[in-house]
């Protein structure tokens, strides 16, 4: 028993005026050392199982629960959760939400002095997380000046320095760009393989949990379904998708080259990938020419939005933007993507007037946009922010939707039937009389959604739409934009999440430190693999297993998808 | 639940989490800085002592009714004095000021108790405010020789509050505050308002008119400006309070143990 940090012995738990419980007869050891892996869908309840270990569930929520949790052998309902804390750090979603100091070495210390730790100890303890997260020299910086990975690293470091057993981090890399969220995984890999540490992290990010997490365990609609080696769970793909859960592109590929009867195994690992890929090369498994659709079809006219020699510095001194120049004609897909701090939010808001270029000019449909008003613009460009609790204000998601079209002035029946028709388009009309700050969080992007698209703008801008969303949250939002794009209008998406783009996207911009790097079809842009380094972005795994059968066959493959992939490879004359 | 869970059901409860009087510390501490922050902004040009009140006595008594007597009073107490400090445009006198706050929580935080032990506190209420009662209208009647007729209308807020106090009003508010019908529980704030800032309002009057004996042109005066200051009070509760209400009850926290929303 003294192996096990965390024990849970069927576990229920429901909400106070909830009906249904959230957590369902969940029975669950992890060993000291793990890095336990927990996935599921939006609303699985993986939030309430992180919270439910350290005692805030029940404890802070109220509510009814069932069975027994033991924490390093102490009972969660038996004991305060300060006295759980220092067993239990945990990590959330958002590090904006979660840092409170105005430094770094503060930030640190907080929950040090809330425990009573001498302040000896603290001044001891502060340099020490701070190089086990890699955050050294950072010590007098306000954590605002810190990047999204760095100040996700420093609430890791605040967790850290209660030297909890069990480190808890819940979906720590989804506001993250590539390069943060590779920070983050390497990072808790290290504390977890040199110093021991339990770590149990919630995350959709299939690719990197495969990868990093020892063991895996599927939540699904509060019951734990399913317990195994990233293997196990990986590679079953039918669980997956019938949970709406993201299989590892890799994994994706591996499975439909299986389902043509050729023998192979699915890999739930690149490198592993690579290897199978290798063999099924060398095995001389018979390849197609594929199927390949698309490809850019230029626009002629005049450009929807026209922008010359765009410049934006912030009046910090921030240069963000420099000598930008674009044309984006009606009826695009556009793709902008880039590392944090690449200017691609600053881009997008030159088109509404919510930033004002310092110099050079942004044209919209032929007149420039400082002769337009914000309010004029955004009646015909929607734009969806980064983050839904900025744009989120009502009492009810019904109030939230219709508050544009009440102040541009609808009649009341094109506002009901607006609204309704924009909630039931985004799966939220069962929704509409809750508050919307009471939603997860994916849901409450969906509202905002939602709210735009009640206005029916010509063009919709979203920055970042799927961050937080499972995979079928994402795909639901991304399909809307589809839909949208086929009605004719002009579609413009910030995002990293560059697997979810294939099917989507026409065109993509890359942009690295304030510039335009790249502007071509998505197929040359991804297989470009040095300017999306150069902006610290990596190609889905199927584009690097497709850059990997070129070089094994000595033919070039610009394959986007696993479907694609997978389409090379033919039964006849499969491997023995 | 649909199906009974296999797991034994546990008691919950909040071990060793800082609490006053079943609310938690963190709560208390939020609202208090509410309440300090609304002390900078003044609602009213008239007031019998002379000043400005401050918007923060729309809320003392949803704070009564989120948090309880007890942690409500030290809630609001600790919020208007820190006001006071702060915001000494609005201060008034300042332990006035500082009563006002800790008595109206108080009387909102009785009214609706579900509490056994505490189902006769309204009794107590009502002792201490008929004798601010007396000690008010009694010296402008006996000492200072105020006509009948303008300490009856003047104090039309005091004695009002206190009969709503005494009749099954007080639980019908607790009740329409409880409700899920948004407009009652928005009526129900602005009638709890009322009650419960026209106690604390005898209170401190017991306080100021013997420290300012303000004549009978000032009660005439008063007799209209003082309804008119309750109804925006009642108004800045209701509008106030009906978000608060509706946001707590969606966001689902734990509700402190003698809350009635």
């Amino acid at each position: 028993m003294s192996d096990i940090i965390a024990c849970l012995e069927n576990v229920s738990y429901q909400y106070p005026r909830s009906i249904e419980p959230v957590l369902s007869e969940i029975n669950l050891s992890i060993q000291k050392g793990e890095f336990f892996g927990l996935i599921g869908p939006t609303g699985a309840g993986k939030t309430t199982f992180c919270c439910a270990l350290n005692g805030i569930v029940p404890q802070f929520y109220g509510g009814r629960f069932f069975g027994k949790i033991e924490i390093a052998g102490l009972d969660t309902l038996e004991h305060p959760i300060s006295v759980l804390a220092k067993h239990v750090g945990q990590v959330f979603e958002d590090p904006e939400t979660q840092l409170i100091a105005t430094s770094v070495e503060n930030e640190i210390a907080f929950a040090l002095e809330n425990l009573k730790v001498p302040r000896e100890e603290i001044i001891r303890r502060i340099p020490r997380v701070l190089e086990m997260v890699r955050l050294e020299g950072t010590e007098k910086k306000h954590p605002a000046e810190l990047s999204g990975g760095q100040k996700q690293r420093l609430a890791i470091a605040a967790a850290l320095a209660a030297q909890p057993d069990l480190l808890i981090l819940d979906e720590p890399t989804s506001q993250l760009d590539p390069v943060g969220a590779d920070e983050v995984f390497s990072t808790v890999s290290e504390l977890n393989k040199e110093l021991g540490m339990t770590i149990l992290m919630c995350s959709h990010a299939s690719e990197e949990m495969a990868e990093y997490a020892t063991r895996i365990g599927l939540l699904s609609n509060g019951s734990l379904l399913s317990v195994g080696t990233p293997e196990e769970i990986y590679a079953d793909i039918p669980l997956l998708i019938n949970n709406n859960l993201r299989v590892p592109q890799v994994a994706s590929t591996f499975y439909s080259i299986k389902q043509k009867n050729i023998p192979v195994s699915i890999p739930v690992r690149l490198e592993e990938g690579k290897k199978v890929l290798t063999e099924l090369i060398t095995k001389k498994t018979q390849l197609t020419t594929p199927d390949l659709k698309d490809e850019l079809v230029h626009k002629e006219g005049q450009p929807l939005i026209q922008i010359k020699d765009l410049e934006h510095t912030y009046p910090d001194g921030t240069k963000a933007l420099h000598g930008v120049s674009l044309d984006i004609h009606t009826g695009e897909y556009l793709l902008v993507i880039g590392q944090n701090g690449a200017g691609k939010s600053t881009l997008v808001k030159h088109f509404l007037n919510l930033l004002k270029p310092t110099s050079g000019t942004v044209v919209i449909n032929g007149i420039d946009s400082k002769k337009l008003t914000v309010s004029a613009l955004a009646a015909n460009i929607g734009y969806i922010a980064q983050n839904p609790d900025n744009q989120i204000f009502n009492m009810t998601v019904w109030d939230e939707v219709s508050f544009a079209l009440k102040n541009l002035k609808f009649s009341k029946q094109e506002i009901e039937t607006r609204t309704e028709e924009s909630l039931k388009s985004m799966g939220l009309y069962e929704y509409k009389d809750r508050h919307p700050l009471s939603l997860p969080k994916g849901d409450r992007a969906r509202v905002v959604i939602a709210a735009i698209l009640a206005m029916e703008p010509d063009t919709i801008i979203f920055d970042e739409p799927t961050t937080g969303q499972d995979f079928r949250g994402a795909h639901y939002i991304l399909d809307i934009s589809r839909k949208l794009h086929e009605m004719g209008k002009t579609v413009v998406v910030i995002t990293h999440h560059l697997y979810l783009m294939p099917d989507y996207a026409e065109r993509v911009i890359v942009m690295g430190k304030g510039t335009i790097l790249l502007d071509a079809p998505i197929r040359q842009a991804y297989f470009d693999t040095e300017k999306l380094n150069s902006t610290y972005l990596t190609p889905p795994q199927a584009v690097l297993l497709s850059i990997k059968l070129s070089e094994l066959t000595g033919e070039a493959y610009c394959l986007l998808t696993p479907a694609e992939l997978a389409s090379v490879f033919t039964t006849n004359g499969g491997a023995a | 639940m649909s199906a009974t869970p296999r797991g034994e059901e546990r008691e919950v409860k909040n071990i060793g989490g800082a609490s006053i009087d079943g609310a938690p510390v963190a709560y208390i501490v939020v609202l208090a800085a509410v309440v300090t922050a609304l002390a900078f902004i003044p609602f009213s040009v008239v007031m019998a002592s002379g000043g400005s009140f401050p918007m923060n006595q729309g809320i003392f008594g949803l704070i009564g009714w989120v948090l309880g007597p007890i942690a409500g009073a030290v809630s609001s107490g600790i919020g208007a004095l820190i006001g006071v400090f702060v915001a000494p445009h609005t201060a008034g006198v300042w332990f006035v000021t500082v009563i006002g706050a800790i008595v109206t929580s108080f009387a909102a935080g009785v009214m609706g108790t579900k509490n056994e032990k505490r189902k006769s506190w309204w009794i107590g209420v009502v002792v201490v405010t008929v004798i601010a009662f007396a000690i008010y209208v009694g010296r402008a009647l006996l000492v200072n020789g105020i006509r009948l007729q303008w300490a009856i209308l003047a104090t039309f807020v005091n004695w009002s509050s206190l009969l709503l106090f005494i009749l099954p009003t007080r639980n019908l508010v607790a009740k329409w505050i409880g409700s899920k019908n948004l407009v009652l529980v928005a009526v129900g704030l602005a009638l709890g308002t009322w009650i419960s800032f026209g106690i604390a309002h005898t209170v401190q009057n017991a306080f100021t008119y013997t420290m300012f004996n303000w004549p009978e042109e000032i009660w005439v005066m008063l007799s209209s400006v003082i309804p008119i200051e309750f109804i925006s009070r009642c108004a800045i509760g209701a509008v106030i309070g009906t978000g608060v209400i509706v946001g707590l009850r969606a966001i689902g926290l734990v509700k402190p143990t003698e809350a009635i929303y």
